[in-house]
């Protein structure tokens, strides 16, 4: 397929206007395979502005006269518009972005063009494979393994190649539990906790259906892994379903586990919003944020009708409970909820965070989010497909991954000096979730990628991030290494909207961005001159 | 003995006590805790326990001394120092060409109400301010509270006119406001910012007062600002209470919070701040601002104005001078609107008129982080310690109870516990700009209930750990004021190893300030 076939329209005058801060752009619009380009024409000063195609989520033309306007809703929840001469050019132009922006062939996709300098291919694609968490494991345990039986991904689509399983249950044992598991997705390891010696897992509903099914082998794997933690120990099974639901499932094939099949561990209910709703909470919050003509005095209870604040709420007390199992009463917990590629993912990763240091850094919590979302199968393809504008019926989209986001940065909101990156770094995941130059994000699981050949064609978003001029924005200059679990409060009244996000391209930046750069100046005038007096003192006094 | 000493503790948190039959005394005070006390049964008898802390509690009720007055805390800085007038007048430029100082009101016979010193402008002779005072509510005549540096228009705060249901008119008074917007040749019209709701000012004409009409100022512009009175701010808070104590609202949190209106008193208030920092700092008018009797909204909206268009109102200093110079000295009646020691808390009096405008100050300290050089435990502490009475600093209603009471040389400042140990009290963030004027977002989305003061004795909001950002801010001071030190020492050294000192005298005075802007 040629894009030129796609593209309408060369290119057209137009004046682009991005909120009521920033002053209007004149220049020639221009549409390429991938871009939105304005150029400002010879005399003028500023430089060429680019919009990744992609990243268009919904577009709105209106003509009048012999001009027209365009109005492009973009994925990161930005509103520009764009007034163009001549009405022909207008029409050429919008039905060129529309065809353009959603494209759904991955391999055609920006990131496979896309060279940036300084950058070379495949330079972090291995930078945090799941074999890297399990050298950490295997230091701290004798009892898991790395288990490659799902080399060729036909065990479980959804995993990488290889996962971390208790050493006590062998590759055909494993095929076995597969088999029991929606999508194939066993029980693997999610988090070692090494001051308890306990461990976090997650899978997906076991398959026992309306004859109550039972898999011994699947039984064997969570004996398994009690008896790896230490003798005894016990665990509990959260389901991020209601027990009704988890019930109902087994007409469709599905299920939880039988209380009796499952000695030592306890089932506990704890539904999470996912889907649908939760892609409507998130469409419904940004449309409050956008309605700038209604009236204010609503605003607190418009807020709340949403319900975003809830799931957030819910999220982050869910993800407690599995911590406090975990961290605290030396329980082994397994989450899952039906497919167990959103809600689970949701409730290990931020476990993860409340109890691990560690994953609290910069680089900690890259790999924590390539391991337990990119690596873990979140189909972030699906997911993200779309935004908070688009018109189109949804499928599969959800902000679970948002959400994600969201919970982090309460956490950095209750601990300023806890996470060593700001809220700079959630914003970038954000952009790159939903449209990215660099393949991080792309496709739905290993397996998709490994077709795509995302890995060499790609770049990755991690080598993106991690050159020293993004540093930066993404760091948090007041971090200090906090060896304790970070236990948030959850409570209504302690979480925020997160305005650098639903609010960001409607509040005026200033304020906060200089406050942000005062930091960083005062952070590193402290570090430079804290070489100061080691340098003086030893040097003799006079 | 100890008792005693205990019970004089009390005297900090009471307004109201009551029995409870079940062993169970309970105390609801001002700051939103409510304290049970579990009391052995035998021994002393509950009674007289009770009958004891209502006494202490509400000294002015049993004809006791205020606890200020008995304490005899010793600090090394003396807090009654921090605001002198004439100094304050003096910084920004007072007396010039067109506005003078007067010692009309020394006695205060002009205005019982209004601090002895007054700037009014210098074409008003005193027997013109006596004309103006028999037509303004309580005497408070129009006087200076601000002037800008560089365009030279001006903050004006007074009363309401008293206008009356007949449409009463006062040549003098009108007069005196053209005399107002003169002082500035480039104004056309003088604005008048009235804090009321229109039907309110209107409805006010029945009691006497009224509003500045077209047909008498013919220079002036006159708006509303919507700000409600004391008594809807006083119910405006009880919900906020009822919602946060004894019990945290839960399933509806922010439509009850959205409910008790709170936010939304604070966003006008703030608005309304704002359209008079606009209208000075633009240059385009000088401002009237008044209320009704001109010392709660007015404080608010003139001293909220004041610190968005002054950056020497942002320190700690500053800020102590703007509380002491347009809440204190004009007469915001402390006395009446927080009951300190009275046991009538259900008076028609009192409101949180002086908290709304620290909840304001809050408000933009969020916004803008690096502006204030304190933080957020210094408004607390000042919160604190306008019900404690463990200070002279907020008792009695105006300048002229204070001095007969000689509240100066009997008890002691606020200002002096907190510029003893200032450092626990400042922002490390703090940049000081000159002449930046700060305009606050004052829309809903951008207002937050101040969780950390309305909510802090609730268990559940606290997180575990101590502040960690107010652990690092004492870590990042003790640090800066180490390098500052060492500086000074290296640059002593250094111009001390100078062969000739005359050729540069200046040299370590030079480089400090440098230094200072470092941080």
């Amino acid at each position: 397929m040629e894009f030129s076939e796609l593209i309408r329209t060369g290119r057209a005058q137009a004046k682009l206007l991005r909120g009521p801060e920033a002053p209007p752009l004149r220049g020639t619009l221009c549409v390429t395979g991938h871009h939105l380009l304005l150029s400002p024409g010879p005399q003028a000063t500023s430089d060429l502005w680019l919009l990744l195609l992609r990243r268009v989520d919904s577009i709105e033309k209106r003509v009048s006269g012999d001009s027209g306007t365009i109005t492009l809703r973009c994925k990161d929840l930005r509103v520009l518009q764009l007034d163009i001469e001549g009405v022909e050019a207008t029409l050429d132009i919008a039905r060129s972005i529309e065809a353009l922006s959603s494209l759904e062939s991955v391999i055609t996709s920006f990131p496979f063009f896309y060279r940036p300098k300084g950058l070379r291919l495949g330079d972090a694609w291995h930078f945090h494979p799941p074999e890297r968490y399990y050298k950490r494991v295997a230091r701290e345990t004798n009892a898991w393994r790395l288990s490659e039986v799902n080399e060729d991904f036909s065990l479980c689509p959804s995993y990488p190649r290889a996962v971390i399983v208790p050493r006590a249950v062998d590759d055909d044992a494993l095929a076995r539990c597969a088999r029991f598991r929606q999508g194939g997705r066993f029980p693997v390891l999610s988090y070692h906790h090494a001051p308890s010696g306990t461990v976090l897992l997650r899978s997906s509903q076991p398959l026992t259906g309306p004859q109550k099914r039972r898999c011994a082998e699947d039984e064997e794997l969570l004996r398994a892994a009690l008896a790896g933690a230490r003798p005894g120990a016990w665990g509990f099974i959260l389901d991020t379903r209601s027990a009704q639901a988890a019930k109902q499932a087994r007409v469709t094939g599905g299920g939880t586990e039988a209380k009796a099949a499952y000695p030592g561990w306890k089932r506990l209910h704890r539904p999470l919003e996912r889907g649908w709703p939760l892609q409507e909470s998130f469409v419904r919050l940004v449309e409050a944020c956008g309605d700038l003509e209604q009236s204010m005095d609503r605003w607190l209870s418009q807020l709340e009708a949403c319900h975003w604040l809830a799931h957030v709420k819910e999220a982050l007390s869910t993800a407690c409970l599995a911590a406090q199992g975990v961290g605290r009463e030396g329980a082994c917990v397994l989450v899952h909820g039906a497919e167990g590629t959103d809600s689970t993912l949701l409730v290990t990763s931020l476990a993860q965070l409340i109890l691990d240091p560690s994953s609290r850094t910069m680089a900690g919590f890259q790999e924590l989010v390539e391991r337990e979302w990119i690596q873990a199968g979140h189909p972030f393809q699906l997911r993200c497909a779309h935004s908070a504008f688009s018109h189109a019926r949804p499928k599969h989209e959800a902000p679970t991954f948002l959400l994600f986001l969201d919970c982090v940065w309460q956490l950095g909101r209750q601990f300023p000096l806890s996470l060593e990156f700001g809220e700079g770094l959630l914003l970038a995941l954000f952009e790159h979730a939903y449209a990215s130059p660099f393949g991080t994000f792309l496709c739905s699981s290993e397996k998709e990628r490994c077709l795509c050949e995302v890995r060499t064609r790609t770049h990755s978003l991690w080598s993106g991030l991690n050159q020293p001029k993004e540093q930066r924005k993404l760091r948090n200059p007041l971090y200090v290494p906090n060896p304790l679990a970070i236990w948030p409060s959850v409570e209504l009244q302690t979480l925020r909207l997160w305005q650098g996000l639903f609010l960001r391209w409607i509040r005026p930046p200033e304020p906060s961005e200089v406050a942000w750069e005062k930091v960083w100046q005062i952070m590193t005038d402290k570090k430079t001159e804290g070489c100061e007096p080691t340098v003086s003192a030893s040097e003799p006094r006079l | 003995m100890s008792l005693l000493r205990g019970l004089l503790g009390m005297e900090l948190i009471g307004t109201s006590v009551r029995l409870f039959l079940d062993f169970q005394e309970k105390l609801a005070s001002l700051d939103m805790r409510n304290l049970r006390f579990a009391l052995k049964q035998e021994g002393h008898s509950r009674r007289d326990m009770f009958e004891t802390l209502t006494r202490y509690a509400f000294p002015l009720a049993h004809s006791l001394p205020i606890f200020a007055f008995l304490n005899e805390e010793k600090f090394n800085v003396d807090g009654w120092t921090v605001y002198n007038p004439v100094e304050e007048y003096r910084r920004q430029g007072l007396p010039n060409h067109h506005w003078r100082i007067t010692f009309i009101n020394k006695c205060y016979e002009l205005c019982d109400t209004y601090p002895a010193l007054l700037v009014v402008p210098y074409r008003a002779s005193d027997d013109d301010l006596r004309r103006v005072a028999t037509f303004r509510s309580r005497n408070r005549i129009p006087v200076l509270s601000w002037i800008h540096p560089e365009n030279k228009t001006v903050i004006v705060r007074c009363s309401q006119p008293l206008v009356g249901m007949s449409g009463k008119r006062n040549k003098d008074d009108e007069k005196y406001l053209d005399v107002i917007r003169e002082t500035n040749r480039q104004i056309s019209k003088l604005t008048i910012y009235d804090a009321r709701p229109n039907v309110n000012a209107v409805a006010n004409k029945a009691t006497g007062g009224g509003y500045e009409s077209d047909d008498a100022y013919h220079n002036a512009e006159l708006f509303f600002l919507d700000i409600h009175n004391i008594h809807v701010m006083r119910e405006s808070l009880k919900k906020v209470k009822d919602i946060v104590y004894p019990n945290v609202e839960e399933s509806h949190w922010l439509s009850s919070l959205e409910s008790t209106h709170w936010l939304e008193h604070i966003k006008l208030v703030l608005t309304g701040a704002i359209q008079v920092a606009d209208k000075v700092s633009s240059g385009k008018s000088s401002v009237l601002v008044h209320c009704s009797d001109g010392w709660d909204r007015t404080a608010q909206l003139t001293s909220l104005a004041m610190l968005m268009l002054d950056s020497f109102y942002r320190s700690i200093e500053g800020f102590e001078i703007l509380v002491q110079k347009e809440w204190i000295s004009f007469g915001h009646k402390f006395a009446s609107r927080i009951g300190h020691g009275d046991k009538n808390h259900a008076d028609a009096d009192r409101s949180p008129i002086f908290l709304q405008f620290i909840d304001c100050v809050w408000q933009m300290s969020k916004q803008f982080p690096t502006a204030f050089e304190f933080n957020e435990r210094f408004l607390i502490t000042i919160l604190d310690h306008l019900y404690s009475c463990r200070f002279g600093t907020f008792l009695y209603n105006c300048e002229s109870a204070r001095e007969k009471q000689k509240v100066t040389e009997r008890t002691v400042s606020l200002w002096s516990l907190i510029n003893s140990n200032k450092d626990k009290f400042k922002n490390p963030f703090y940049t000081k700009e000159i002449n930046r004027v700060l305009y606050p977002v004052a829309s809903m989305r951008h207002l937050e209930l101040w969780v950390n003061y309305y909510i802090r004795w609730n268990p559940r909001i606290k997180q575990q750990q101590p502040n960690p950002v107010e652990q690092r801010y004492v870590e990042l001071l003790a640090l800066r004021d180490e390098y500052i030190q060492r500086l000074e020492e290296l640059q002593l050294a250094s111009s001390a190893k100078l062969s000739d000192p005359s050729t540069s005298p200046s040299g370590p005075s030079q480089m400090m300030p440098h230094v200072h802007t470092h941080f």
